[in-house]
Order: structure tokens, then C-alpha cells, then sequence
């Protein structure tokens, strides 16, 4: 019972952030994809920068609970191509369309909708689908302290690479 | 460049909000998702309808039904994004203006250009296993190398998709 208001307050303090980020803004986002305003693209690499510096904190104190996601090198690369398509072509995420239909953005609701008919698509071939494009190149749950040994370094090196990647990008196209 | 007024956040503020939201929900919950919550939806609207068909698909099987966080968080993100837009110095459109300045201010067009766009992001993202939240946000935080290799993935072909949709709107003068 607690889960379902945790999730609706983190839900709508996530959706009041995305829309003052202008995340939920078509005109932004595809500013954003012609490099032409760094802004968003700047506060996307910089929240990872430090949420992985805070989550390293939540770990040294032994709270909150992490799940890393395998890496198929086909399947997470061919869905990356297919909703790299769907996210120039729309200027929406899986979770900007949910805060943008609720801002009133009639384009966002269509966009939920044919998410809703694409997951379903996915659903109904899964069986097919993942046994053929995930299964055979699944290298497993990797993180990067695989290589640095140290999680705690890794994250360290994963903000500074992850902040550089920001001031580089709204050096660039322009962030303010 | 700081010659627009804008109604939003900086980058700056925009990133140690939306960073202390992930955070807060790695110690309320575990990693964020929002495109597992289309197949919690989704579980939601079938199962009464046609409970054999749920039941038989592996897919609704490995996610959790609509009394869930999954749920309540999608469903919380709509209404943020009602309450941040009440008051909100930024105008809603349905057509976004770079999107008139290319094809037009026909709403059909757009519509459908989304609705293909929303099928594919979510059919890229199950197949994946996340989304720009779920796998690139989530993962990269957790040093995930799946999220990592998404985010590269997604922002290469977002980019490279918005130059071929929008070439023409650039040309005219954009900037």
C-alpha cells in the first residue's frame, strides 16, 4: 500500500521537473536533437552525474535497492535504433508523453496511445522476439567497476566523464 | 544565446531536482521505469477482458498489474505535468512551432507522426528493456554498460532522425 503513494508522489514531483525542464516540450526537444540549444541534453547527462554520486552515498549507508539490466548487444542496440527513430520523430519519452498529455498537449496523448499499441506489439511477440534478438548476445548485468575494480571510482569517473560530456554540449549549442 | 526569455528551469536547477527525485526513489522503491508502466497499463485494460491471453504471454506475466508503483508513478507523472502546466509561463500546443514550420499547422499530420513515434519508442524500449528513464538514467546511474550503450544509441539516432525530419525547417533559418 505504501508503494502505490510512494510512487504517486515520485511521480508527480518527477512530472513537475520534466515539465519545468521543458522535457515536455516538442519545440525544445527537437532544439535539443538538432543541437541547436544544449540546455536539456546538458540536464539530462548532468542529473545521471550526480544521481550516481548519490546513490553511491545511499549504498555506503546501506539503503534503497539497485537492479541492473543485462546488456544484449543486439536487442538493447536494435531497440535503442527503434526508439532513437520514435524520439526524434515525436520529441517524446516513454515518461515526457505521460507529463506532457497531462499539461494538455493533444500530439503527447496520441503519443501514449501508439505507445500503448507498440507495447502490445511487443507482448504479443515476445516469445519470438527475445529468445531471437536477446537471448543470443546477452552478456549479462555488467556495470563499469567491472574494469575499475571499485564502484565507488567508477561512479567518480562516470559523473566527471558524464559533466564533461554537459559543459562540452552547452558549450557547443548553447545552454542557457 | 540568453536572448529568449524562457519559462523554464536552467539546466543546472532542472538536474539537481530531477537527481534527488532518482535518488529518492533508489531508497523509496528501486530503479525508476516509466515504460514498464505501458505494460502495467496495458495488463490493466486486458485482464478483465481476456484473462487467458494475459495469463499466456510471458511479457504481461514479468510485470506487475495496475495496483502497483509502476502504475501510480505513470499515473503521478500525468498529473505533475497538469499541475507544473497550470502554472506555467509556457504556452501548450498540440503542434509544436518548429513542427508548423515544416509541414504545416495540420493537426492529423502531427498526430499520426506521434502516435508511429510513441508505437516505436515502446516496441524499441521492451525489446531493450527500458527506456530513456529505465535504461539510460537508471542504468547509467547503477554503472549499468546496458544503459550506457543505450543512451549512446538513442541520443545517435534521435539526432540524426530530427536532422531528416526537420532538415528543411533548419535551412529556413532556424536559430
Amino acid at each position: 500500500m505504501t508503494e502505490i503513494w510512494l510512487g504517486l508522489f515520485s511521480g508527480i514531483a518527477f512530472g513537475i521537473v520534466v515539465q519545468r525542464a521543458g522535457a515536455t516540450n516538442g519545440d525544445e526537444m527537437a532544439r535539443a536533437h538538432l543541437m541547436l540549444d544544449g540546455r536539456i541534453p546538458r540536464f539530462m547527462v548532468s542529473a545521471v552525474a550526480l544521481a550516481a554520486l548519490g546513490l553511491v552515498g545511499l549504498q555506503a549507508v546501506g539503503v534503497g535497492r539497485t537492479m541492473v539490466l543485462p546488456t544484449s548487444l543486439v536487442a538493447t542496440g536494435v531497440g535503442g535504433v527503434i526508439f532513437g527513430v520514435g524520439w526524434g520523430l515525436s520529441g517524446y519519452c516513454p515518461g515526457t508523453c505521460w507529463a506532457a498529455a497531462g499539461e494538455g498537449r493533444l500530439d503527447a496523448v496520441f503519443a501514449l496511445l501508439g505507445g500503448l499499441a507498440g507495447a502490445a506489439a511487443f507482448a504479443q511477440w515476445h516469445e519470438v522476439l527475445v529468445p531471437a534478438l536477446y537471448l543470443p548476445t546477452n552478456l549479462g548485468p555488467i556495470t563499469l567497476a567491472r574494469w575499475t575494480g571499485s564502484p565507488v571510482a567508477a561512479a567518480a569517473a562516470l559523473a566527471a566523464v558524464f559533466g564533461a560530456a554537459g559543459w562540452v554540449m552547452g558549450r557547443a549549442w548553447g545552454s542557457d | 544565446m540568453a536572448t529568449r526569455r524562457s519559462p523554464y528551469w536552467s539546466w543546472s536547477a532542472s538536474a539537481f531536482a530531477l537527481a534527488g527525485i532518482v535518488v529518492f526513489i533508489f531508497a523509496t522503491f528501486g530503479p525508476p521505469a516509466s515504460s514498464s508502466g505501458f505494460v502495467t497499463t496495458l495488463k490493466g485494460l486486458l485482464a478483465p477482458v481476456a484473462p487467458e491471453y494475459v495469463a499466456s504471454k510471458a511479457h504481461y506475466r514479468a510485470m506487475p498489474g495496475p495496483g502497483s508503483w509502476l502504475m501510480t508513478f505513470v499515473l503521478g507523472m500525468a498529473i505533475g505535468g497538469f499541475l507544473a502546466g497550470l502554472t506555467s509561463r509556457s504556452p501548450v500546443r498540440d503542434v509544436p512551432e518548429i513542427w508548423e514550420r515544416r509541414f504545416g499547422p495540420g493537426r492529423a499530420k502531427r498526430y499520426l507522426a506521434t502516435f508511429v513515434g510513441g508505437f516505436l519508442l515502446l516496441f524499441g524500449a521492451r525489446l531493450a528493456g527500458g527506456c530513456t528513464l529505465g535504461l539510460f538514467i537508471s542504468g547509467s546511474t547503477q554503472l549499468a554498460v546496458s544503459g550506457l550503450y543505450f543512451g549512446a544509441v538513442i541520443f545517435t539516432v534521435a539526432m540524426l532522425t530530427a536532422r531528416i525530419v526537420y532538415g528543411r525547417a533548419l535551412e529556413e533559418g532556424d536559430r
